[in-house]
């Protein structure tokens, strides 16, 4: 580990080192691999950005750590695939903050939004942080303004309620105004579009009501869902209110678009885009493209509720620095993950036409420049968003899956049984209890690293 | 190509060359010439594969370095009991037999087609063999593209023909829409074996059946199948192999759905080795793959044996 | 025959090739329609490629193969290192394949077959299994995220397979071409380079060529034993899979630029594929 030199400059501290960025095709990894200059001439260091599919990344990075050294120092730390069953084998990174010799975090650890430091940041213990949060996508209600705006009278006159989208709509509301949509609008096919594919969007989409209605996978889960736990206890999918969400959503689908089925977020995305769908819940930083196919008809806002609360799916990652990573590269994996969390890259990342992803810091949102941009005309798109993903961040609203190691297993279970179940071949009832015998088996095996 | 199936049996090899075996070592010629590719492929298969039979027995370990923690027979108590598991390989019966059995179809077929046309038929067979030079991640994401509802060109069309559904997103269909990428793809190379087989069938041979009054498809189920029966198991194994093998498609496509519809074996075992990191678990399904595919092998040679 | 027989049998001649042009046509579009779509695709912008109802008119433009070849991921090396390990891995596994080939046909080991299954049953390995063990091995031996490494990864399924292969067209040459050339005064040497070998060229190019096809499709392996500096085509195809979408006209790009060198190969060697696997079209016994 070099030593830091009297009056020498602390970013330039690991100067002639290379350092690998393991990391999936998301949108600020676009935008920072388009515009890496800053970072070499700042430092010194060159960096070398891995894209790759996300199990891709997760098969890299369990055999990486496995192999005793780090090929990846700065790896993308999926909160649920990574970070769960694998945080032994990244580095605690107040080895780093606010330590003498190396760069300070600006604005500290306080500058993140809290909800998204918890989840994308740590694991089962309050105090070790071991990832910045890097990217937030979050779902939230996306739909066609401009065919509400034309058809909210009749709307309302027909269905008894003000159709305007909003946390104070009702699922059951959502359900009745996609209805409509497929009787009386011709110029989206359907009202809505949902994430049906047997694929974890299926398990994302389907969270949304389970929260709403209160239930949820197991016993505190907005607790297992914040910091997260080793063994999370009975899963809770037999409850009546799972059941209860689990059947509107069997319901949802069968009005939605027949082609759900096979879409995840990016079906979904691009049935919105090519006007076959008036509205659907997706991750929100499809707004860029929204505004690019079909510019200032699409508006934003937080996802229903149901009787229990309004629940918007997070599904933000960290980055962090492999523990395996020793001397020189170490120090310089740092330099890499507090630049790439900092105030002006985020910002230069919203901006950028590359990229587009929206920041984790509050510092950023607070920007004038980043305030007027949730208006329109605006110059960064995602920030149309804002309004909407600020509510959905709080800590009552966000939607928080479960941390655990063995999340994976589970998710497999869920989004399987719910597969079956929008195919017909089961009723909510006995697919609630099947996934839930099954998480069982799965947590009582146990999990070993 | 009788020999080939004779190197999957057991019966006695037939002496080439006079030479007595000795019993002594001592690198004969032909030793040495197979001594590289043999060391290098024994360094290559048996410690993976004898690692893989400890893990199968044992929980796996990977942060630190791989650990092995011996729990007996677990694993394969698990596998043998999971029905999950024996829905998978019914589902991948389903598969094989519908792949294969089209791909040696239609490939065979397209052999012959081929092997009628004298002028063109290189370049034919160069336009015949581009879907295997594709590579099945990229096949699998081009048949989403394919099928896709918004945008699909085959969903258009099958709609204009009437077709409401979605190809990717009920059962039946899907595993047909996997099935029929699979067979794009690979009859290809059916077909350039076959066609290979069937220019080494002696044109005096076919003369003389003609001469004998034989017609098209006399001479071919007597004369020329016969012939190149040795060449059509060749080509059935190799495809056999990799049936098993792959996944890619499928993962690209439909991910196993939907309702696991396509999840066949192979995509279960990824899913719990790099999904779950179950990797003692992994590897007792990986071992039973194996199993199924040397029974596979040896089953078809022993029919077509029979039969010869 | 009569004149009447002389022109059904003409007739009939003419409607059966008839029938063959119109099966091979039916062929020729089943195998061409995907990748003609998948080639009109890279020439779209993302709004005609995304578009609602198939565009078959459209704006070409440069930009997908633009931007796969401009910024950060530039797919170049990527081109490169799928060319330099497929090839590297196809020809050794054929130079070894083919002596390893025909020592196993000719000799005359007692467990000679059992030996000859052992050979195919390793490229019956199950993939994600073997993984594991063998990224192990290779890591120690300092092999990830190597050209080599990759080349040595092609080589567990297209050795076995080159020697398999190879075994069984050495097994159809007739013993007495061999005999009579050691008769002549050749070595065993001179009898396998000059005489027998030059009779299984077809075969030669066969398994060269679909040792180069295993070897280039590969992604499984490729995503496992390649690193930072080895990456190849398979991989750059799968990473346009991203949390915001598919870019579609990059990855028909991506497809269009997979396929071509590959056309190229397959259009080289295309004389030798169609010639026999067997002597008896060259002695015309």
């Amino acid at each position: 580990m070099p030593k830091l030199g009297a009056g020498e400059d602390v970013w330039r501290r690991f100067a002639g080192t290379r350092i690998n960025f393991i990391s999936e095709n998301t949108a600020p990894t676009a935008a920072i691999a388009a515009n890496l200059a800053p970072f070499e001439k700042l430092t010194g260091i060159k960096v070398n950005i891995v894209n790759l599919e996300l199990s891709a990344l997760v098969q890299r990075v369990a055999l990486d750590m496995a192999s005793g050294d780090a090929q990846y120092q700065v790896i993308y730390a999926d909160p649920y695939q990574v970070l769960a069953p694998y945080s032994k084998g990244l580095a605690d990174l107040r080895e780093f903050i606010g330590k003498d010799g190396y760069p300070e975090l600006e604005g500290g650890l306080d500058d993140f939004i809290e909800t998204q430091l918890k989840a994308a940041g740590q694991f089962a213990a309050e105090e070790p942080v071991y990832a910045l949060p890097y990217d937030c996508p979050t779902m939230i209600w996306q739909y066609r303004a401009d065919l509400f705006e034309k058809y909210r009278e009749p709307m309302e006159q027909d269905l008894g309620f003000d159709p305007t989208p909003g946390a104070e709509r009702t699922w059951d509301e959502y359900y009745e105004i996609a209805r409509w949509f497929n009787e009386n609008v011709n110029e989206v096919a359907y009202g809505t579009g949902q994430q049906a594919k047997q694929h974890d969007s299926l398990m994302c989409d389907f969270s949304n009501l389970l929260w709403s209605y209160g239930g949820d996978y197991f016993e505190n889960g907005q607790e297992l869902g914040l910091l997260g736990v080793e063994e999370p206890g009975a899963c809770q999918l037999g409850s009546d209110e799972a059941v209860a969400a689990a059947t509107l959503y069997d319901k949802l689908v069968k009005v939605a678009h027949p082609a759900s089925a096979t879409w995840d977020w990016d079906g979904v995305g691009a049935a919105l885009r090519a006007g076959e769908i008036a509205m659907c819940p997706n991750w929100h930083e499809f707004a860029a493209s929204n505004e690019t196919s079909l510019p200032g008809k699409v508006d934003y806002a937080p996802l229903p509720r149901g009787p229990a609360r309004s629940s918007d799916h997070y599904g933000g990652c960290g980055i962090g620095i492999a523990d395996n990573a020793k001397g020189a590269v170490r120090g310089a994996a740092w330099l890499f993950v507090n630049w790439a969390t900092s105030p002006e890259v985020q910002l230069s990342n919203l901006k950028s036409k590359a990229g587009g992803g929206t920041p984790t810091r509050t510092s950023v949102y607070d920007r004038a420049e980043v305030k007027e941009a949730e208006q329109r005309p605006t110059e960064l798109p995602n920030m149309l968003t804002g309004p909407a993903v600020r509510t959905a961040w709080q800590p009552d609203n966000i939607g928080l899956r479960p941390k655990i190691p063995m999340w994976n297993a589970c998710d497999t279970a869920i989004f399987t049984g719910l597969s079956k179940m929008i195919a017909g071949q089961d009723d909510a009832e006995s697919t609630m209890a099947d996934i839930a015998e099954r998480i069982d088996g799965i947590v009582e095996r146990g999990w070993v690293a | 190509m009788s020999t080939a199936v004779r190197a999957a049996s057991t019966s006695p090899p037939t002496s080439k060359v006079p030479e007595p075996s000795r019993s002594r070592f001592r690198l004969t010629f032909p030793g040495a010439l197979m001594a590289p590719g043999i060391s290098i492929l024994a360094l290559l298969s048996i410690i993976p594969f004898l690692t893989l039979i400890v893990m199968s027995f044992s929980r796996v370990r990977l942060l630190g370095g791989l650990q092995l923690d011996w729990v007996g027979l677990d694993n394969w108590t698990r596998v043998l009991q999971d029905m999950d598991m024996w829905a998978s390989w019914w589902r991948t019966a389903i598969y094989l037999v519908a792949t294969l059995g089209l791909e040696m179809l239609l490939g065979v077929g397209i052999a012959l087609l081929l092997h009628r046309v004298v002028r063109g038929r290189g370049l034919l067979l160069s336009l015949v063999l581009l879907p295997m030079f594709v590579a099945p991640v990229i096949v699998g994401l081009l048949g989403r593209y394919l099928t896709d509802s918004t945008f699909g060109l085959y969903s258009w069309a099958l709609g204009k023909l009437g077709y409401e559904g979605d190809i990717l997103g009920g059962s039946a269909s899907a595993l047909t829409a996997v099935i029929l990428m699979d067979v794009w793809e690979w009859t290809p190379l059916i077909a350039m074996i076959t066609l290979a087989g069937l220019t080494g069938v002696s044109p005096s041979v076919l003369e003389a059946a003609s001469l004998d009054g034989a017609g098209y498809w006399q001479t071919l189920r007597h004369v020329v199948f016969p012939s190149i029966t040795g060449i059509l198991l060749v080509a059935f194994l190799i495809r056999a192999m990799d049936a098993v093998r792959y996944y890619d498609i499928i993962t690209v496509t439909t991910n196993g759905g939907p309702a696991d519809a396509t999840k066949t074996v192979p995509i279960r075992l990824f899913e719990t080795a790099f999904r779950f990191f179950d990797l003692g678990y992994a590897a007792a399904i990986g071992l039973m793959m194996l199993v199924v595919t040397i029974l596979i092998s040896k089953g078809f040679v022993a029919v077509l044996q029979r039969k010869v | 025959m009569s004149v009447s027989e002389t022109q059904t049998t003409t007739r009939q001649k003419r409607s059966s090739q008839l029938m063959v042009w119109l099966l091979i046509a039916i062929a020729m579009l089943w195998t061409l329609v995907p990748l003609a779509w998948m080639l009109a695709g890279s020439f779209k912008s993302s709004a005609d490629v995304t578009a609602s109802d198939p565009q078959f008119v459209f704006d070409p433009t440069l930009d997908n193969y633009r931007n796969l070849f401009t910024g950060a991921n530039d797919l170049t090396p990527y081109l490169w290192h799928s060319l330099v390990a497929s090839s590297l891995a196809a020809v050794l596994s054929l130079v070894l394949g083919t002596l390893a080939g025909y020592g196993l046909s000719k000799s005359t080991m007692r467990r000679k077959d059992d030996l000859s299954f052992w050979v195919i049953s390793t490229r019956m390995a199950p993939i994600a299994a073997v993984i594991v063990p063998l990224f192990l091995m290779f890591r120690v031996a300092g092999l990830i995220d190597t050209l080599p490494g990759l080349v040595l990864a092609y080589m567990t399924f297209n050795l076995p397979f080159a020697i398999w292969l190879m075994t069984a067209f050495f097994d159809d040459v007739p013993p007495s071409i061999e005999e009579s050339a050691l008769v002549a005064g050749c070595t065993r040497w001179q009898a396998f380079w000059h005489v027998v070998l030059p009779l299984t060229k077809a075969g030669l190019v066969t398994t060269g060529v679909l040792c180069l096809v295993f070897a280039w499709n590969d992604y499984a392996f490729a995503t496992v034993f390649a690193g930072p500096s080895s990456q190849t085509l398979p991989i750059a195809a799968s990473q346009l899979v991203t949390q915001t979408g598919i870019d579609w006209g990059q990855l028909t790009a991506i497809g269009t630029i997979v396929v071509l060198p590959m056309i190229f190969a397959g259009l080289a060697v295309r004389k030798w594929l169609v010639t026999g696997l067997t002597l008896g079209a060259v002695t015309g016994e």
